[in-house]
């Protein structure tokens, strides 16, 4: 684990600005690192401004009409800030949407066939086909009904397994558990274990589960009001206080009558 | 009223049905690929017609080279439309996209009088006025043609949609955003289904032409084309088919009922009266997508 994490981050994210419109500062000097081959989760209330840094990373932020004010994104070493976001995919980035998102008239097979790489053969396809729906065995059951009556579950399972038809070096997830049974969450974020380990791709997660996130990344950054505000091992924000507090619900023992809640504000939001 | 007349009235109205199929394929492919009624596809079609009688009777190429010639260059002015006008608004709602496509189509019109002026020309295909009997039905030669071009282009375009680019133009039209996120390029998908419904503007166009000539006229078949299209379903090819056959067979045998009642006109009554209709009572058309609500 040391050693990975020393090697030369896939994704180097530098006090990055996003403007809205040219006037709503949504994320305000946001700095984080993916090492390679690791998995990492953005944490963070509503509205904090996760969203909007995976847009930023995916280049998505232009069909919102953002766009980086400042500060500078590299990927693998190249600086990608001016690239535009079809061409991010080529380069390796795949970003799963918040909301899941399938192509709702679509099949499954047909999904997964509309995110093919330009040249990439039939045959090519078909073989990541089947690894996809070894992944999620559930997808290949009903790869020719219509995606948009396809289970919630089963639609987000769709929306990764599209993403990885891509080919990506780098997979970002917009809060895959939303809406979700916990068993559910706990399949497909087994999944995304799987596929990190077996292939090697690094994973930036975005989430608001702190408790589901933080049982699979190996480090965890915390965005609050646009900034990062803490950033350590999963063991480490485990462990911490405010961290159980405000996102994992509840410290151990805290007796609710001698809490003095004034005190306890997230003083980090200066 | 005999039979022998009712079924040459409903077949002659089913090959004029056709050809209203022909141009609301070139609708349902821009619909497909952006959600978008191309209201300017009226306007298209008469500059097909146009380009096509500039290359054979002005240039004085056969018409078997100006016709792909022509579409190869509708084909180019698709393209265009999207760069220029289009891609500015991607992602802007829906009804910005129509009042552009309304603007274009003024804009068309307004460029063929200006440059060809307002009276009517006519293409001559070489297909014979001569009546063709079937048994002892009388059916016209060139809506024959006609509706065989507009069969033919829905099997390819059935089988387009099923290949890899054409399972892409499917997913823009289902949502840019995600689109966009697995790499599809959305502004290339919009400008090649612009591109591919000018083609078939130019079909649209020659044919049109032939039976009533090319002038401004021709771009008021955006209004019997969008009927078919909407009761089809706007974005199903087999639902533009299928309409234009009803509307056809509807509009011709009607009339005949109707026409003496009224004293002539009720053509026009019987296709507004099926659009309007339509939209109350089967929005989404015959063949239409429904829109997905999973609770």
């Amino acid at each position: 684990m040391q050693e990975k994490a020393e090697a030369a981050p896939i994704l180097s994210m530098n006090s990055v600005e996003v403007l809205y419109d040219n006037i709503m500062l949504a994320i305000k000097g946001v700095s984080i690192q993916v090492p390679t081959g690791e998995m990492i989760a953005l944490l963070g209330s509503n509205g904090a401004g996760k969203s909007t840094t995976l847009k930023a990373i995916s280049g998505l932020l232009k069909a919102e009409r953002g766009r980086i004010s400042r500060g500078e994104i590299a990927f693998q070493g190249t600086d990608i800030t001016e690239v535009l976001a079809q061409n991010r995919v080529g380069m390796g980035i795949c970003h799963v949407i918040e909301g899941r998102r399938v192509f709702e008239h679509l099949t499954p097979d047909e999904n997964l066939t509309a995110a093919a790489p330009r040249g990439m053969s039939r045959s090519a396809l078909n073989a990541e086909k089947e690894k996809i729906y070894n992944y999620f065995p559930r997808l290949a059951e009903r790869r020719n009904s219509q995606a948009g009556y396809l289970s919630g579950g089963e639609q987000q399972m769709l929306a990764i397994g599209r993403a990885l038809v891509t080919q990506p070096s780098l997979l970002m997830l917009d809060e895959p558990s939303l809406g979700l049974a916990p068993f559910l969450v706990e399949e497909i974020f087994g999944i995304l274990q799987k596929i990190n380990r077996e292939e090697g791709m690094s994973v930036l997660l975005v989430e608001q589960n702190a408790l589901a996130a933080l049982e699979i990344v190996s480090q965890g950054y915390l965005i609050e009001n646009g900034r990062v505000v803490m950033h350590g091992t999963a063991e480490a924000l485990k462990s911490n206080s405010d961290i159980q507090e405000f996102y994992l619900g509840g410290g151990e023992g805290t007796n609710f009558h001698n809490v003095k809640h004034y005190s306890r504000r997230k003083r980090w939001l200066s | 009223m005999d039979w022998v007349f009712l079924s040459e009235l409903a077949i002659n109205g089913a090959l004029t049905g056709l050809l209203y199929s022909l141009f609301a394929i070139g609708l349902v492919l821009i619909y497909k690929a952006s959600s978008v009624p191309n209201l300017a596809q009226g306007g298209l079609t008469m500059v097909g017609a146009y380009v096509v009688l500039a290359l054979s009777h002005d240039a004085g190429l056969p018409l078997w080279l100006a016709i792909p010639l022509a579409a190869v260059i509708m084909f180019g002015l698709g393209f265009g439309i999207e760069r220029v006008a289009l891609r500015r608004l991607a992602g802007r709602p829906v009804i910005m996209i129509l009042m552009l496509t309304l603007g274009l189509d003024i804009f068309l019109r307004g460029t063929t009088l200006a440059i060809w002026g307002g009276t009517s020309r006519s293409i001559e295909l070489g297909v014979s006025y001569e009546p063709l009997f079937l048994g002892d039905l009388f059916i016209s030669r060139i809506h024959l043609v006609g509706a065989g071009v507009a069969v033919a282009l829905f099997v390819a375009f059935m089988l387009f949609f099923r290949t890899r680019t054409g399972i892409k133009l499917r997913a823009i039209a289902d949502d840019y955003m995600a689109s966009w996120s697995v790499g599809i390029s959305v502004e290339h998908g919009v400008g090649l289904s612009w591109a591919l419904a000018s083609v078939v503007a130019v079909a649209t166009g020659v044919i049109w032409g032939e039976i009533q000539g090319v002038d401004q006229a021709l771009s008021l078949l955006l209004l019997k084309g969008l009927t078919v299209a909407v009761l089809g379903g706007l974005d199903s090819i087999l639902g533009a088919i299928v309409a234009g056959i009803i509307l056809g067979v509807i509009e011709n045998v009607g009339a005949e009922f109707l026409d003496p009642l009224v004293g002539g006109g009720s053509r026009e009554l019987i296709v507004a009266a099926v659009l309007i209709l339509t939209v109350m009572i089967r929005p989404h058309g015959l063949f239409g997508r429904h829109d997905i609500e999973r609770v």
